[in-house]
C-alpha cells in the first residue's frame, strides 16, 4: 500500500536541503538545521532500538530455551560489561579505562580475530563456487588469483614489474568499471530524486 | 578425495596458523619488504601533508572498523605521530560506534604516550553517518575542561578552523561519504585518508579526480610512508612491532596455491569436456 504522508516528508526534506545549498538565507538554513537534526536523532533512535531489540531477542532466547544458549549469554554478558563500564556511578562514559580496556584488550583483537578467519572462509568458498561450475564463479577467483600475485612483496625488479601491474589493474580495469558504477549510481539517484521531488513517483516505491 | 587429504584438509588452517606462527620468529631476508617499490603514493602524501604549511588544524575523521584496522593501525598511529611531529593540531571526531571506540582507544594511547593534550581535541561521536557529516559542516559542539585554546577555536570558528581533512575510513563510512558530503560544503582545503585496501577501488576515482589529495590504501603503501618519516621522540607513539612480511607472503602463497589449484582443475576439466565433445 503506497504511503502519501512519506512522499510528501521526502519532497518538503528534498526542497529544504537543495535550498539551503543554493541559497544564503538565515530562515531556510536554520530549517535545513533542524531538518538534519531531526535526521540525526531518528538515526540514534534507531541505533538504540536495534540493540535493545538484540538484547531484548537473546533474553527470549535464553528464557525459551531455544538458540545458542552459551551465544546468547555471551551476548548479554559482553552488553552488561560495557553499560556497567561505561554507565556506573563515576564512570566518564566512553573515556573510561574500564571501557577503553573492554574495547582494546577485548573488542578490537575478537573482532580482528573473527575477520582473519575469512581468508580460510573466503579460500573455501571461492573452492566451492568453482566446483558449481559458475563461468561469473571462474573469473572471481581468477581475477583474485592475479591480484594476490601482483601483490606479493619481493624487492627488487620483479617487485617493481608487480607493484606496476597492480597498479595498472588498479587504475585501468577496476577504476573504469568502479568509475562508471559510480557515474550510474549518482546519475539514478539524481533521476530518482527528481521524480521523487515532481511527484513522479513515491519515495517507498 | 581420500580419507587422507580428507583429514589432511581439515587440519589445513591450524597448520596455517603454525606456519605463520614459525615465520614471524624466522628473521627478515633481502629479497621481501612489505613498502612498495613504488613510491610515488607516499611521496604523494608526503607532500599533502607538507604544503599544510606550519601548526596546521586537521579534522580526523575517525570511522576505522574493527575487522580492517589492524591493516591500517600501523599506518594511522604513524601519520598521527607524523601529524604531531609537524605541529598540528588534531580534532578527532566518528560517525560510526566501531570507529569511535577505536578513537576512544586511539586517543587513550596519546595519552598514555605523554602527546601534548594541547594539540588533541576529542569530538566524540556524531550518529546518523551521512547527516552528521552534514551537521558537522554546520555547526561543531566541544565540550571541554579548562583552558584548551584549540577547543575554544572549534567552538567559535566550527569546521572552517581546519585547514585539512584525515579521514580514517573502514567498511562503513569511508572517504567518500566526506567527500560527497562535506567538501561541496566547506571551502577548498585538502581531503587526504588512510583507508583498507577493500575501500581502494571506491576511493580511486576520487583521487584521479582530485576530489581527495592524497590517499595511503594498501599495507606496501603504508609501509613505504612509515620508511619515509623521521620522528625522533615522537617514534613512541608508533607502533613498536612493524608487520613482518615473511608471514604475509606465506598467507598470500596458499592463497595462490589453494586458488590456483581450484582453477587449474577447473580449466582442465572444460578443457577435457570441450575435446569430448569434439566430433571424431
Amino acid at each position: 500500500m503506497r504511503r502519501p504522508t512519506l512522499t510528501v516528508l521526502v519532497v518538503l526534506v528534498g526542497l529544504v536541503l537543495i535550498a539551503d545549498l543554493l541559497v544564503v538565507n538565515t530562515a531556510v538554513d536554520q530549517l535545513a538545521g533542524i531538518v538534519i537534526d531531526a535526521a540525526i536523532l531518528v538515526a540514534a533512535g534507531a541505533a538504540l532500538a536495534a540493540v535493545g531489540s538484540l538484547g531484548a531477542r537473546r533474553i527470549a532466547d535464553l528464557w525459551r530455551r531455544r538458540g545458542d544458549p552459551l551465544a546468547a549469554g555471551l551476548v548479554l554478558g559482553g552488553m552488561a560489561a560495557m553499560l556497567v563500564a561505561g554507565l556506573r556511578p563515576g564512570s566518564t562514559g566512553t573515556a573510561d579505562p574500564a571501557v577503553q580496556w573492554l574495547v582494546a584488550a577485548l573488542l578490537v583483537p575478537i573482532g580482528a580475530s573473527l575477520f582473519g578467519l575469512l581468508f580460510i572462509s573466503t579460500l573455501a568458498a571461492a573452492r566451492r563456487s568453482l566446483q558449481s561450475r559458475s563461468r561469473e564463479g571462474t573469473l572471481l577467483v581468477a581475477a583474485a588469483l592475479v591480484t594476490t600475485i601482483l601483490l606479493v612483496p619481493v624487492t627488487g625488479g620483479l617487485g617493481s614489474w608487480l607493484a606496476g601491474g597492480a597498479e595498472w589493474l588498479l587504475a585501468g580495469p577496476i577504476g573504469a568499471v568502479f568509475r562508471g558504477l559510480l557515474i550510474g549510481v549518482g546519475l539514478l539517484t539524481a533521476v530518482y530524486a527528481a521524480r521523487t521531488l515532481l511527484g513522479l513517483a513515491v519515495a517507498d516505491d | 578425495m581420500t580419507e587422507r587429504a580428507r583429514r589432511l584438509w581439515r587440519l589445513a588452517p591450524v597448520l596455517l596458523v603454525i606456519a605463520l606462527a614459525v615465520a614471524w620468529q624466522v628473521p627478515d631476508v633481502g629479497w621481501l619488504d612489505l613498502a612498495s617499490p613504488d613510491a610515488e603514493v607516499a611521496e604523494r602524501m608526503t607532500a599533502a601533508l607538507d604544503a599544510l604549511g606550519e601548526e596546521p588544524r586537521v579534522l580526523v575523521g575517525f570511522d576505522a572498523d574493527i575487522g580492517t584496522y589492524a591493516e591500517t593501525r600501523p599506518t594511522v598511529r604513524a601519520m598521527i605521530a607524523d601529524l604531531l611531529a609537524r605541529d598540528a593540531r588534531l580534532a578527532f571526531v566518528s560517525l560510526t560506534a566501531e570507529g569511535r571506540a577505536l578513537a576512544s582507544a586511539e586517543l587513550a594511547r596519546l595519552d598514555r604516550g605523554e602527546a601534548n593534550p594541547a594539540r588533541l581535541l576529542d569530538l566524540g561521536f556524531i550518529p546518523g553517518a551521512e547527516a552528521g557529516l552534514v551537521d558537522l559542516t554546520r555547526r561543531i559542539r566541544v565540550s571541554y575542561e579548562g583552558d584548551h585554546a584549540f577547543a575554544r577555536e572549534v567552538e567559535a570558528t566550527g569546521i572552517g578552523t581546519f585547514d585539512a581533512v584525515l579521514v580514517i575510513g573502514g567498511n562503513d563510512l569511508g572517504p567518500r561519504s566526506w567527500v560527497e558530503q562535506v567538501a561541496p560544503r566547506i571551502g577548498e582545503i585538502p581531503f587526504i585518508a588512510v583507508t583498507p585496501t577493500v575501500l581502494l577501488p571506491e576511493v580511486q576515482p576520487y583521487l584521479g579526480a582530485g576530489s581527495l589529495q592524497a590517499v595511503l590504501g594498501t599495507p606496501r603503501d603504508g609501509a613505504a610512508y612509515r620508511e619515509t618519516l623521521a620522528l625522533g621522540n615522537l617514534e613512541r607513539l608508533t607502533d613498536p612491532i612493524e608487520p613482518r612480511p615473511l608471514p604475509v607472503l606465506l598467507g598470500m602463497l596458499v592463497a595462490v596455491a589453494v586458488l590456483g589449484q581450484a582453477l587449474g582443475t577447473r580449466v582442465l576439466g572444460e578443457l577435457r569436456a570441450a575435446r569430448s565433445r569434439e566430433p571424431g
